[in-house]
């Protein structure tokens, strides 16, 4: 699906997932529970892999206050957990946003985050509904 | 002594640690196309520097000391949707704290047994950690915890060996309502091998018998309202101890340790505010031990406060107070003093903490911290059993401490 045609002015950052999930539409409390690990499947059973940037990026600064309507240290909180105490596994953290784009781009079941849709290819662009 | 306790303490986890390694590695080896995302690593390294004047919480000469390590390396392997395999080995040095050496952390199976949008459910098989308290699960990662020294009311360094997970099985069910919050139920059944440091530690070095866990139950509720800033939680914990005195000449005798704790938490987590706060209380039954006729079960108390003010993304302040005796009908210690003909005094029945600090992050993955403590009292210093008034002989005393972290 080619992006463009959802209109997304009102963020300066836009959810993104490969193009084999066929969820083009979440609610906030949906993209919580995916991005606090509380749902780690799909509706077709298929495990969502979850990619982020580092915990002091601008973008990802925007995303967990706009999109999430969380701030960034409770991710940290609830991620840390996971991830140092064996009790799951937390999102994947690259470096930079083209790494984000291109990681969602080639992982079935993947979830992210760009800034602009403007020009990406070859990614579905999720509809947030609050 | 301390031989056996170092053949003991790293020996026993060891042995797990390499079969964890070894597995998966084994595992990865044979599924040469496993994603980044089914195998992942992480861990951190923090080195700081610790100063106590008038206790022998970090060392005996109450020196500055760098006895402030703690190194951390895990991984976690997806065997299938359903399976998982992980372990985490940590490295600690905190002087007089705890025991100084190796230790596997967690190493576990978790079995997803049910998922669906709203609920998940999991069992978690080998060596887990305890995770029924705020803080528990995360006491060894510096950065994941909000200071340096937990307070030692609820997460007391003695017990940590103990207290911060057990050999066993874990049950972890989580639901998530978009009108009424999320839920999350923890149960845990196992317990912990002691050793001989640790019984040192706790019931002083003229304890020359052996101490085992019998077993550790502990349940927990957590329960956020939806988009809420707060959470609350409540958890039990029961655990009984045996100590068999030795056949040689030992001051002690046989005798029975019980622990029940009731706890209630709170946390809000606001845009600049954050606060949170336990209470725990505990019935401690000993049976025998000092004469086989012995009995006696106190109540103790203990809570925290506290709050952090995030200035900025980089900079965060700390204030803290916690209260803790270990008799609740005796909180200013004086029939401990009486009934010990003077030998203990009272300052040992309380422990109080006034905690301010700092953290900056230099980066997403570089921390460094720094705290000041004001202590009263002397409840949480070890040996717990057999107190050393001549080693903490002040009522008040004080703590500074800077740590540098680093994780991945």
């Amino acid at each position: 699906m080619f992006l463009g045609c959802i209109n997304s002015t009102a963020y300066a950052v836009e959810v993104i997932m490969h193009p084999s999930v066929s969820e083009p539409i979440l609610t906030t409390s949906q993209l919580r529970r995916i991005y606090t690990m509380r749902q780690i499947q799909w509706a077709d059973g298929r495990r969502i892999t979850v990619y982020v940037l580092p915990r002091q990026h601008l973008l990802h600064l925007r995303f967990s206050k706009e999109r999430l309507q969380m701030f960034p240290y409770q991710l940290d909180r609830i991620w840390n957990k996971l991830t140092y105490s064996g009790l799951g596994v937390a999102p994947i953290t690259v470096s930079t946003p083209e790494d984000l784009l291109e990681a969602v781009r080639k992982t079935p079941g993947a979830i992210g985050y760009v800034e602009s849709v403007q020009g990406v290819e070859a990614v579905n662009v999720v509809k947030i509904k609050s | 002594m301390l031989l056996k306790l170092k053949a003991k303490m790293v020996n026993i986890p060891m042995e797990k640690l390499f079969f964890v390694i070894f597995a998966t590695l084994y595992l990865f080896s044979i599924n040469v196309e496993a994603a980044e995302q089914d195998f992942q690593f992480h861990g951190f390294i923090a080195q700081g520097l610790i100063d106590v004047d008038g206790s022998n919480f970090v060392n005996d000469d109450r020196s500055l000391s760098p006895e402030l390590t703690e190194v951390g390396l895990n991984a976690s392997y997806q065997l299938s949707s359903n399976f998982r395999l992980t372990g985490q080995v940590v490295y600690l040095n905190g002087g007089n704290r705890y025991a100084e050496g190796v230790r596997v952390d967690y190493a576990l199976l978790d079995w997803l047994v049910f998922d669906s949008p709203n609920w998940q459910a999991n069992i978690y098989l080998g060596r887990f950690k305890n995770n029924h308290w705020l803080y528990s699960s995360s006491r060894d990662i510096p950065f994941a915890r909000p200071s340096i020294i937990l307070p030692q009311s609820i997460y007391f360094d003695g017990f940590r060996d103990i207290a911060v997970g057990a050999d066993g099985a874990a049950i972890k069910i989580s639901h998530s309502d978009d009108d009424y919050g999320n839920f999350d139920f923890n149960f845990s059944y196992g317990s912990n091998p002691i050793s001989d440091k640790q019984a040192e530690i706790i019931l002083s070095e003229f304890a020359q018998g052996t101490v085992k866990q019998d077993f550790e139950t502990q349940a927990s509720f957590y329960w956020q309202p939806a988009f809420s800033f707060w959470r609350f939680g409540a958890s039990y914990l029961d655990s009984d101890f045996s100590y068999q005195a030795s056949d040689n000449v030992d001051l002690f005798f046989d005798g029975d340790f019980s622990f029940q704790t009731y706890s209630i938490n709170a946390l809000y987590e606001g845009e600049s505010w954050e606060f949170s706060g336990e209470f725990h209380q505990s019935v401690f039954t000993t049976k025998g031990f000092y004469h086989p006729l012995y009995y006696k079960a106190p109540v103790a108390q203990r809570m925290y406060v506290q709050s952090r003010y995030k200035v900025s993304n980089e900079l965060t302040l700390l204030a803290r107070y916690e209260n803790f005796y270990s008799d609740r009908n005796d909180k200013n210690g004086d029939k401990l003093e009486e009934n010990s003909g003077g030998l203990i005094p009272a300052y040992f029945a309380y422990h109080r903490d006034t905690t301010l600090g700092l953290s900056y992050d230099f980066s997403s993955n570089l921390r460094l911290r720094l705290e000041y403590h004001w202590f009263q009292g002397a409840g949480r210093l070890t040996p717990v059993v057999l107190p050393n008034p001549k080693i903490n002989d002040s009522k008040n005393w004080q703590l500074w401490a800077m740590q540098l972290m680093y994780w991945f």
